[in-house]
């Protein structure tokens, strides 16, 4: 019995390997590699397709839905003056998004920090598909989700981009500041200067160097 | 342990599988089909391509089958619902095992939509699609949707009268609609050239469908164009507003329940003209007035899961007294004076039965009195009384009243890929009193409607909506049945050729029913084509249509359904978000070839209500740094035909005089600047002051002429005065309306 127990598991193995072969699939830490250098809406839904499939075939870890989701919002900031095109976008990025917190650890405070910044931001891409009909729900969503974020993790470099991209964008008699927004990218940029490569969120030194441009 | 079983049946299965491949020396394909977030898609097809070696996955989205084919294949697998999935893949003499994330079909394509004849305003629109708001804030609309609609292609720029005039249609051959009960009287009464401001305040709709040909067979008896609104549901914050602008004093308030499932509101408004016509002259001379007083009142109830109930109920009335130069002596002048008053109440109802039907049910009740005098002046305005012709006719009293009600209900059923199938039915009841110097004149119609339409769809880029109407009048004791048929094509994202086709009657205008019941509707057949591509926040729209019309009301020598006419043109839409950041625009022009031959017209004519060609922009602009938001629309049009129309000495009626009247050129301005007075208060208020100027340019418009009874004199109709100013302060408390400039710049 132990014998039969033992070559079925082999067995078993064998064929997951086959799976994760035939399936295409790479494992996470290529697929993030590759996020990194991503710049372009082909690449970012390039790689979101990749992260559902790994998504998929895990189907208990929340970091792969989180970076589809992340992709998503990625490219609905890319997009965010083409109104027409956003939509597809956002709706998918907050049906992974949602997926991704359905799996995280509701104690791992700091995953879902990170989680609710990449709804904060899919949130804010709702926004730009029509200010003016979107803005009042989903930007408010945004700012919730983010408050919700830096709440549960204050010293997250991730949160304090997606303030500091708000600030700078909102007018000065509605809290905008950009003096304030340029000085928390500048600290994102240096918190995230020396990061050791994982697949856990290490994203955010770009998209602060690009605000304090 | 459950889990723990299944773990090992699987693998047997699995083991199976491997053992039974390997044996027969085939390949076997097993696999699992996923959506892409994760969820099983049961029933998919699973093919190689080119073969037809294949197989369907069962309810948990698996599938295994075997092929002895070799080498390199390609797996598609298809779904409804989601787009086809392709992948490469080699086959050799073992088990094959893929996971395959079908990407959503709906995601990323645009459903077809039909759309010819009209342009929508809706709190959905993407990109550079219209919003309401986007309509509101046109420069010079003073507040009424018909004119902030005249920025659009398909309208004339009318100076002279309310409401709108499309495509060679005249004000009364446009309706408007709201929540599908018809809007008996959206302006205060009018006065003749002078336009009259609207009665509902623009904020109350959320969507505004402006048709300007072929539009739904769930509307009727509007020949030219229906205007469809949709009033919002709850307001989003319980909020109170006031205004202060000199000639105008305006209060508001909104309650929302803390459930959110019901709310209750009204408002006043107060405008009187006079101290702003005593510094700023006015060609008519105003003793009175103009005068406007509205109060309304709303209640919206939220009934079981998604059913809603709304109840609008409204005052208004308008006084107006004026003195303008008699057009057919210089010695004496001409009193008008009017006193209208208008109660308006509508229920409208809205629920969803079970998955698939949807219920829309609505009633409306309006009064309308309109007590006019007109009166004959000596030059110190003395009233005087001549018994000979054309002056016999100038003292006179008349009250007209009328009693409107309808009741509507429509049913919906959805079927599956957005298709639906609508009908339902309606009852209109109109009674008016027309008292003309003590004699009365009552007129009574009671016209049913049911209809019924279906949106299909034919292929992925093809969609249809085909309807038709039956009306019957009891005072015309006729039938009418109105075909409608409308198709969209998509060409490519974004990109869409549409046609619409229909028949739509209209019943004659009271005036003439009152001195003849024995008349047919008059109906106009359209044709439209229409091709719209949206991209990047630009959209580019173009349309041409043919219009036909019969059975026009004709009243010389006697009143007759003899009148006929044709309308056909060209228009063109740009809306641009994108050139020049913070900077909205759109321009439109229009091209339009109209004549009739109606009423008392000789021979077939250009309507002095049209004009070939109109051209509009306008443009919108928000400045972050200082807060303050401005607005300016332009609109040129060549000038419109005018004629001196009379009896002749044989038994027709002929042109004594006619030409064409200076070209239409007005530039209006609109300043508001937004801030903050409480900045410390819990409470927060948005406030501002606005300013705005009309014909800015101060262009001297005319729009025509009116002829003395023998022709030999003519005074032109032009604006009351050149230009029109506003300044006032407001100031929202609750709700942050300053969202609605702020966010279109974040």
């Amino acid at each position: 019995m132990k014998k039969l127990t033992l070559s079925i598991i082999l067995l078993a193995c064998t064929c997951l390997i086959t799976w994760a072969q035939t399936s295409g699939n790479t494992p996470l830490d290529g697929v993030v590699k590759k996020l990194d250098q991503a710049k372009t809406v082909a690449d970012y839904q390039s790689l979101e397709k990749t992260f559902v499939q790994i998504g998929n075939a895990a189907k208990t870890d929340w970091l792969p839905y989180y970076y589809a989701a992340f992709c998503n919002a990625k490219t609905g900031f890319l997009l965010q003056d083409d109104g027409e095109k956003i939509e597809p976008f956002s709706v998918k990025g907050e049906a992974q998004i949602k997926k991704s917190e359905s799996l995280a650890d509701k104690a791992d405070k700091k995953a879902l920090a990170e989680i609710y910044v990449v709804q904060s931001m899919i949130y804010r891409t709702k926004v730009f598909i029509n200010p003016m009909t979107m803005g009042r729900e989903f930007g408010t969503l945004s700012d919730q989700f983010l408050k919700k974020a830096q709440a549960l993790d204050p010293e997250n470099p991730r949160g304090m981009y997606v303030q500091a991209w708000t600030k700078f964008y909102t007018p000065k008699l509605w809290g905008g500041d950009k003096g304030l927004a340029k000085e928390l990218a500048g600290k994102v940029s240096q918190q995230l200067s020396n990061v050791v490569f994982s697949t856990a969120p290490h994203w955010g030194k770009a998209e602060s160097d690009a605000l304090l441009k | 342990m459950k889990i723990n079983t299944l773990i090992d049946k699987t693998i047997l299965l699995l083991l199976a599988a491997i053992i039974s491949a390997t044996a027969l020396g085939q390949t076997r394909i097993t696999g699992e089909v996923t959506s892409s977030l994760g969820s099983p898609v049961p029933s998919a097809a699973i093919v190689l391509k080119g073969t037809t070696a294949g197989t369907t996955a069962d309810s948990l989205g698996r599938f295994s089958f075997t092929v002895a084919l070799k080498g390199p294949q390609t797996l598609q697998v298809s779904s409804l619902g989601f787009k086809t999935y392709s992948e490469k893949i080699v086959l050799s003499d073992t088990v094959l095992t893929v996971l395959i994330t079908l990407p959503d079909a709906a995601n990323d394509l645009e459903e077809v939509t039909v759309s010819a004849g009209s342009f929508e305003a809706s709190d959905k629109a993407k990109g550079a699609s219209l919003t309401p708001i986007d309509a509101y804030t046109v420069a010079g609309n003073g507040g009424d949707i018909a004119n902030a609609l005249r920025s659009l292609p398909g309208s004339q720029q009318i100076g002279e009268r309310e409401g709108l005039f499309v495509r060679g249609g005249t004000n009364e051959e446009t309706k408007q609609f709201i929540d599908g009960i018809l809007l008996k009287n959206p302006n205060y009464t009018s006065v003749p050239g002078i336009m009259q401001p609207a009665r509902l305040n623009l904020f109350l709709f959320k969507g505004v469908l402006f048709n300007t040909g072929g539009y739904s067979a769930l509307y009727g008896q509007a020949m030219s164009s229906a205007l469809i609104l949709e009033s919002i549901d709850m307001p989003e914050k319980s909020a109170a507003n006031f205004s202060v602008f000199p000639s105008n004093l305006g209060a508001g308030f909104q309650h929302l329940a803390k459930s959110n499932r019901s709310s209750f509101g009204g408002g006043i408004a107060y405008t009187n003209l006079h101290p702003y016509n005593s510094i700023i002259p006015q060609k008519p001379d105003y003793y009175r007035g103009p005068e406007y007083i509205n109060a309304n009142a709303n209640v919206r109830l939220k009934t079981g899961k998604d059913g809603i109930i709304k109840v609008y109920l409204a005052y208004a009335e308008s006084t107006i007294g004026m003195r303008n130069a008699d057009v057919d002596s210089v010695s004496l002048k001409s009193d008008f004076r009017l006193k209208s008053r208008n109660i308006y109440g509508t229920l409208s109802y809205r629920d969803e039965l079970g998955s698939n039907w949807r219920l829309d049910a609505g009633a409306t009740y309006s009064y309308n009195q309109d007590d006019i005098q007109t009166q004959l002046l000596n030059l110190q305005n003395d009233p005087v009384s001549i018994a000979s012709s054309p002056f016999d006719s100038k003292n006179a009293a008349h009250i007209t009243t009328s009693d409107f009600a309808q009741g509507r209900v429509v049913l919906t059923r959805n079927f599956e890929r957005n298709q639906s199938l609508r009908f339902g039915g309606e009852h209109f009841y109109f009674r008016d009193r027309w008292n003309y110097n003590q004699k009365i004149t009552p007129l009574t119609d009671h016209l049913s409607a049911a209809f019924a339409e279906s949106d299909i769809r034919i292929s992925e880029n093809i969609a249809a909506r085909v309807g038709a109407r039956l009306e019957y009048s009891s005072l015309l004791r006729k039938a009418t049945l109105a075909p409608r048929a409308s198709v969209g094509y998509r060409i490519a994202r974004g990109e869409q050729l549409n046609f619409a086709y229909g028949i739509f009657y209209q019943k004659p205008e009271n005036v003439y029913l009152y001195q003849n019941r024995d008349l047919n509707s008059s109906n106009a057949e359209h044709y439209v084509l229409n091709y719209s591509k949206k991209a990047n926040n630009r959209f580019f729209r173009t349309e041409i249509y043919y219009k036909k019309y019969k059975n026009l009301i004709r009243t010389y020598p006697g009143l007759s359904n003899d009148g006929t006419g044709y309308a056909k043109g060209i228009e063109l839409f740009w809306r641009d978000k994108k050139t020049v950041k913070n900077l909205d625009y759109w321009v439109t022009y229009t091209y339009l070839d109209s004549k009739r031959n109606y009423l008392n017209y000789p021979e077939s004519i250009r309507p002095a209500f049209t004009t070939p060609h109109t051209f509009t922009v306008a443009i919108k602009r928000f400045f972050q740094n200082i807060n303050t938001s401005v607005n300016v629309s332009y609109s040129y049009a060549t000038g419109r035909p005018y004629y001196d129309i009379r009896p002749g000495n044989d038994d027709a009626t002929n042109i004594y005089d006619s030409g064409k009247a200076s070209p239409y050129s007005a530039l209006n301005l609109h300043v508001a600047h937004l801030m903050k007075l409480f900045k410390k208060s819990k409470i927060k208020d948005f406030s501002g002051f606005a300013f705005g100027v009309n014909n800015l340019l101060g262009t001297r418009q005319i729009f025509g002429y009116n002829y003395s009874y023998n022709g030999q004199y003519k005074t032109p109709v032009t604006l009351p005065a050149t230009r029109t100013y506003f300044i006032g302060v407001f100031m929202s408390l609750g709700v942050d309306r300053t969202d609605d400039l702020l966010d279109n710049n974040l």
